[in-house]
């Protein structure tokens, strides 16, 4: 067992956890954030995609206690009050089906938008190549995407 | 039947992108899926057999048992003990299979024992202390196996790996070969492959040990049969086990086999004191989580020299794999649609369904719909080469004409409405079909392999249940229909409890749609639950979410139960306005007189009468503002060989693909992707274009990379993503849609099936397209997927795909 710190939205976390946790099951069930989902555990899917230390992660990849000292936000974090416009943005363009991938869509989304605030097609295509999603065939969650640079581009101008 | 005026006052919802009432909890991670709910549960793990045909001759859990953190176990001899076989449905063979195996296992990842532990860490350890003995049988993996005279027996009380074979003609099909100028024959290969939900199969069982019985949390895409087949399995009756669905993250069809898993639940609730839950990895989704059968499919077409298709045979041989419960189901919903989107008058269908050793079967997306199509399109391809004819000329001068609607096939499908030519002449004009074939044929002389690909489809929704007892005597199920409770409450609000489940669909939104325009108010005051609860829920036998039915009937149910609590609405409002029923409307969640619409009173003022002041409601009217309706498809016809229809709406589709494939690597790479299709009126056009891609890129993983590769020992080779490889949003192309609505006759809304269309034409639109490009090799497509590798040995030995 170890103990570990961290902060989560910007709330801070203490817990006693097993070597073997993976963060995915700690923001799951010790955390009880399950906006974050479980898609594949092997890496492949991108459902549990959170933001670590700045940078989109797949949270089933990693251990609880590599994130001791770790900050993290997770679909939960991203607007604390209403919606972030990347979320307004996935209503808007119809691209949320099931929504189990969606959450880690958002962030891998989130993710770009931090790093490039007005991708193309393209480099959003590849910035979301590693979240599967099994409902839309993607195209509307592109459009989504895109909309939402334009709009986060439009309300930093003002 | 209601005409669309007595059902819409308003038209201000139905027919608009609607932004969807799910989504936002769905972008804020507010979603509540199985494994999301917050309680207190123990973890169940399942040990699967690694062995495809093997008898198992001891298995000891002791060790497993007194691991510190394990509070049960369960192995198959005990389930085999308190529990029923699995019901079959299609098959006509005897077959007994439980829902865990007992002596025998029939397919690698077949559940063998369960652990039910303090965290599922622990569970997972448990397992790897289970001691099983096995004996090795010869396993029987592929069609050609399973066929053998000598072949092992997969189910031995069978006496035969076929478990059904069944035969259907229709039409004069001697008269129709007797007047062909030529036949064509050719065999088609389709693999396994599946839709696979990103959320994998969950359950929570709980037992209560007071009243002797269970509630069950589960992602089940079709409840209304789970109930049943759950509590026959398990000997109880219905009432002692609740069920409750909440979201579900995707379902595809896939969701309609977990039931089995409910059972092994159940019985392992009932060895605890605390719900147990189980949620399936990744791996056992791809090992054992149901995927669609490879098939054989052998298809002749008997032509006149012009290219008139006169009669169709198809001999399709279906890997139903080890689930006696779907074994058998798809060769017969796919015979029903066989004709396509084509006048032809005769037909012929020889259907085996073959047991073997791979992972159970079940309905994935389109049901045998897209390898029929597969075959058939391609075939007609074939034809027109052969022929001469342009592929878009030979199926021009097939496709049933918009004159000839209603169509009624030789089996008795009826194809309601549709303009099949101009679909696909709207198809062509998208694409630019000349300049295409002009960049085609440019391409060539530079070295660039581009290909076109045509392909059409009828996509058929609503099942007329019972059809796959066409061998078997009386059905169970017959038609389809789904149940709706609407209700206004006391602020004049209006709640509705489907009983059916939505899988990603929207149906809360477009229930919304429809009932604001019934009551003349905003969607925003129309909430739907999220969760099917079989205590309250107004659910059937048919309950679900499948075939496409929700457009049609659980809309059904909606309109009807709106419509009957909109007329106690105006019963009440005339008493207290004075005025007769037909002096009245509704408007802004009023009701007004027509003449003086000054003179209203509103929904709320409504509801406090039919609530609160019960004494001031006019004479006979019952308090309560809450009411449920049934509703039934009213075409469905009762099972019979000679005249049945299967599937009660019929939308349809052409797809136009152009590919360039890069003979160097074996890659196929989209240059264009256009879909027109036709799904009647439309609700939401917003979910409809996501319905429509979608399924599309099931179609493209299925054509291209998905596939479930078993070695001859009956082992799965691909049980992750990383080998079962899925479309991302790098590989898809961007696609350009066509509309067209032609109204259903048969459906309140004049909607149709809308939800599979894409998985079905997609296949062979592609293949076409790929054969086209790689005509200068001489290169035919037969068989799926079309991987890199099978392109490049195409191109340079075989000259097949
Ligand atoms: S669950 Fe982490 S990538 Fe799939
Ligand atoms: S919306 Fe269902 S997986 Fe993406």
């Amino acid at each position: 067992m170890h103990r570990i710190k961290l902060k989560i939205n910007g709330k801070g976390f203490e817990h006693e956890v097993d070597s073997r946790l993976l963060l995915i099951h700690y923001l799951r069930e010790k955390a009880r954030l399950t906006g974050t989902h479980v898609g594949c555990d092997t890496g492949n899917c991108g459902a549990c995609t959170i933001i670590f230390n700045g940078k989109a992660v797949k949270s089933c990849m990693i251990l609880a206690v590599q994130a001791n000292g770790a900050e993290l936000t997770t679909i939960e974090g991203i607007a604390q009050n209403g919606f972030h416009p990347i979320q307004e943005s996935f209503m808007d363009k119809f691209a949320v089906q099931c929504g189990y991938c969606t959450p880690g869509m958002i962030m891998s989304a989130h993710a770009l938008l931090l790093e490039n605030p007005d991708p193309n097609e393209t480099e959003i295509r590849e910035a979301i190549e590693g979240n599967l999603c099994m409902c839309t065939g993607y195209q509307q969650i592109v459009e989504a995407i895109s909309h939402a640079a334009k709009k986060i581009g439009r309300s930093e101008k003002k | 039947m209601l005409k669309l005026d007595e059902i819409l006052v308003t038209r201000n919802w139905v027919g608009k992108p609607v932004r969807r009432k799910e989504d936002i909890r769905l972008v804020k991670g507010e979603a509540a899926y199985v494994d999301d709910l917050n309680m207190d549960c123990y973890q169940a793990a399942i040990l699967r057999s690694p062995y495809a045909h093997a008898r198992i001759s001891r298995i000891d859990l002791t060790k497993a048992g007194a691991l510190k953190g394990v509070v049960a176990v369960l192995t198959g001899q005990e389930v085999a003990r308190e529990t029923k076989p699995i019901s079959a449905r299609a098959i006509t063979r005897p077959a007994t299979q439980y829902v865990m195996a007992a002596d025998k296992v029939r397919y690698v990842g077949e559940p063998v024992a369960a652990v039910v532990a303090e965290d599922r860490y622990i569970a997972e350890d448990a397992l790897d202390l289970i001691e099983v003995e096995y004996e090795p049988l010869k396993p029987v993996v592929t069609i050609e196996d399973a066929l053998k005279p000598d072949a092992p027996l997969v189910f031995e009380e069978a006496g035969s790996n076929v478990l059904m074979h069944d035969k259907m003609q229709h039409g004069d099909i001697e008269q129709a070969y007797r007047e062909a100028d030529l036949t064509l024959k050719e065999k088609f290969k389709v693999h396994r492959y599946s839709s696979t939900p990103l959320e994998p199969w969950a359950i929570i069982a709980n037992y209560e040990r007071a009243s002797d019985s269970f509630v069950v949390w589960s992602n089940d895409q079709q409840h209304g049969r789970s109930l049943t087949n759950v509590c026959n399995t398990l000997g109880i009756p219905i009432h002692k086990l609740r069920l409750i669905v909440p979201d579900i993250g995707g379902g595809f069809g896939i969701k309609l086999a977990l039931w089995p898993y409910i059972v092994i639940l159940s019985l392992l609730a009932k060895k605890v004191s605390k719900p147990v839950k189980w949620i399936q990895t990744r791996r056992e989704h791809l090992l054992a989580g149901s995927h669609a059968p490879d098939a054989n499919v052998e298809i002749e077409l008997a032509l006149k020299k012009d290219g008139r298709i006169l009669g169709l045979r198809i001999t399709d041989i279906q890997n139903d794999g080890s689930f006696v419960h779907t074994a058998g189901i798809y060769g017969l919903i796919k015979f029903a649609t066989m004709v396509g989107c084509y006048g032809i008058k005769a037909t012929r269908a020889e259907l085996l369904s073959i047991v073997t050793n791979k992972a159970p079967t079940v309905q994935n997306r389109g049901v045998g719909k897209p390898t029929m199509i597969f075959a058939l399109e391609r075939m007609v391809d074939i034809a027109a080469k052969r022929l001469g004819l342009d592929p878009s000329e030979i199926r021009l001068r097939n496709f049933v004409k918009p004159d000839q609607m209603p169509h009624t096939t030789p089996s008795g499908e009826i194809y309601e409405s549709g303009d099949y030519p101009e679909c696909l002449r709207k198809a062509l004009r998208l694409v630019g079909y000349e300049e295409s074939k002009k960049k085609r044929d440019d391409g060539r002389k530079t070295g660039k392999y581009i290909g076109i690909g045509i392909s059409s489809g009828v996509e058929p929704g609503t099942s007329n249940l019972g059809y796959y007892y066409t061998a078997r005597g009386l059905p169970e199920y017959t038609g389809n229909a789904e149940g709706a409770i609407v209700g206004i409450d006391y602020d004049g609000n209006v709640n509705v409890i489907l009983g059916s489940v939505d899988s990603g669909q929207g149906h809360a939104t477009t229930t919304a749609q429809v009932v604001a325009d019934m009551l003349g108010i905003s969607p925003e005051r129309v909430s739907t639950a999220n969760t099917m609860d079989s205590l309250i829920s107004p659910f059937l036998g048919h309950s679900g979410v499948y075939s496409n039915k929700f457009n049609d009937v659980d809309l059904g149910a909606v309109i009807m139960a709106t419509k009957k609590v909109r007329d106690k609405m105006l019963k009440i409002a005339s008493h207290m306005l004075g005025a007769s029923v037909a002096e009245l409307k509704l408007k802004d969640g009023k009701v007004c007189l027509a003449k003086n619409e000054e003179k209203s009173v509103s929904f709320r003022e409504i509801a406090s009468l039919a609530y609160k002041r019960i004494l001031l409601l006019p004479e006979g009217v019952e308090p309560g503002l809450k009411e449920i309706a049934y509703y039934k498809n009213p075409i469905a016809k009762l099972p019979n060989r000679e005249d049945f229809n299967i599937q009660l709406t019929h939308s349809n589709s052409v797809h136009v693909v152009v590919v360039e494939v890069d003979v160097e690597t074996g890659t196929v790479n989209f240059l264009r992707y256009v879909i027109v299709h036709d799904c009647g009126n439309q609700i939401n056009p917003g979910i409809v274009e996501g319905m429509v891609i979608g399924s599309t890129v099931h179609g493209i993983g299925a054509s291209l990379l998905e596939e479930f590769v078993y070695n001859e020992e009956g082992q799965l080779l691909s049980t992750t993503f990383m080998d079962y490889l899925k479309p991302t949003a790098i590989g898809v192309p961007k696609f350009e849609l066509g509309h067209m609505e032609s109204a259903c006759p048969y459906t309140l809304l004049g909607t149709k099936a809308v939800g599979e269309g894409g998985s079905l034409p997609s296949l062979a639109a592609i293949a076409n397209a790929v054969e086209d490009a790689l005509s200068p090799f001489g290169v035919k497509v037969t068989s799926l997927p079309i991987t890199p590798e099978k392109v490049l040995r195409a191109v340079r030995e075989t000259k097949e795909i």
